[in-house]
């Protein structure tokens, strides 16, 4: 599966229609559904929120390699920020020192079991590259 | 998408998906809660980062003035979401099988 979206938070409900579709037909489970649907958003929605002077569509590729899932989003005319490096939040801080930002970074590097950041200067574009080991 | 149901007595039920497109619609319900709240998670499916904001900024405000959300029937991958967050030392959770 390889799908162009908006940048929109509102283009994820046909982001996980497409995802959908492709774990149906890769019989997929629903654990590496849910965690390969939550790196999609997390990636998906900081590409949104943090390179606001797109206006390029956000490319979104599934596909199955024999015990694995690859996921990769590309991003283009967007300026380098590599989400490897973002802050890691302190989850064993007391409820009024927690902070939501970054959380979700880290979850996603939880739930997959690789995590790469590409730049590429010769035509601005991003590119993140995860795969999740099948469960 | 997601469905919020709230019953006489207080409760709020979540169902569908709670992610980012849904963030918006659900945060002026958590910030209308008082007291102790329970949140029935049965059918709930997913939930994303900012899912987790919106009930971690609803439990920062209802614990300062002695109340707070009880997540109840909390499915096993949302639970393990919750404890990768470090939500199970902030909130009282509940799994969906016990």
């Amino acid at each position: 599966m390889k799908t162009s979206f908006g940048r929109s938070f509102d283009e994820l409900p046909r982001i996980f229609e497409a995802s959908r579709a492709f774990y149906d037909a890769e019989s997929v489970g629903e654990g590496d559904r849910f965690a390969v649907d939550f790196a999609i958003e997390e990636i998906f929605t900081n590409m949104v929120k943090y390179q606001p002077g797109s206006q390029s569509p956000i490319e979104v590729e599934l596909r199955r390699e024999p015990d694995r899932l690859v996921v990769v989003l590309t991003d283009r005319d967007v300026d380098r920020f590599d989400l490897a490096e973002a802050p890691v939040p302190d989850i064993e801080a007391p409820l009024d020192k927690r902070r939501p930002g970054g959380l979700g970074l880290l979850l996603t590097r939880r739930v997959m079991t690789t995590f790469d950041y590409e730049y590429y200067d010769e035509d601005r574009r991003s590119r993140v590259t995860m795969t999740r080991e099948l469960t | 998408m997601l469905e919020i149901e709230r019953s006489p007595e207080g409760a709020v039920t979540l169902a569908g998906r709670f992610d980012a497109s849904q963030a918006d619609r659900a945060r002026p319900v958590f910030d209308a809660l008082t007291g102790r709240v329970t949140v029935d998670m049965r059918e709930l499916a997913y939930i994303s980062s900012l899912g987790l904001g919106v009930l971690l900024q609803a439990q920062k405000r209802l614990k300062a003035s002695g109340g707070g959300l009880r997540l109840v029937n909390v499915n096993r991958h949302i639970y393990d979401i919750f404890t990768f967050s470090g939500f199970h030392h902030v909130f009282e959770i509940e799994r969906a099988d016990g």
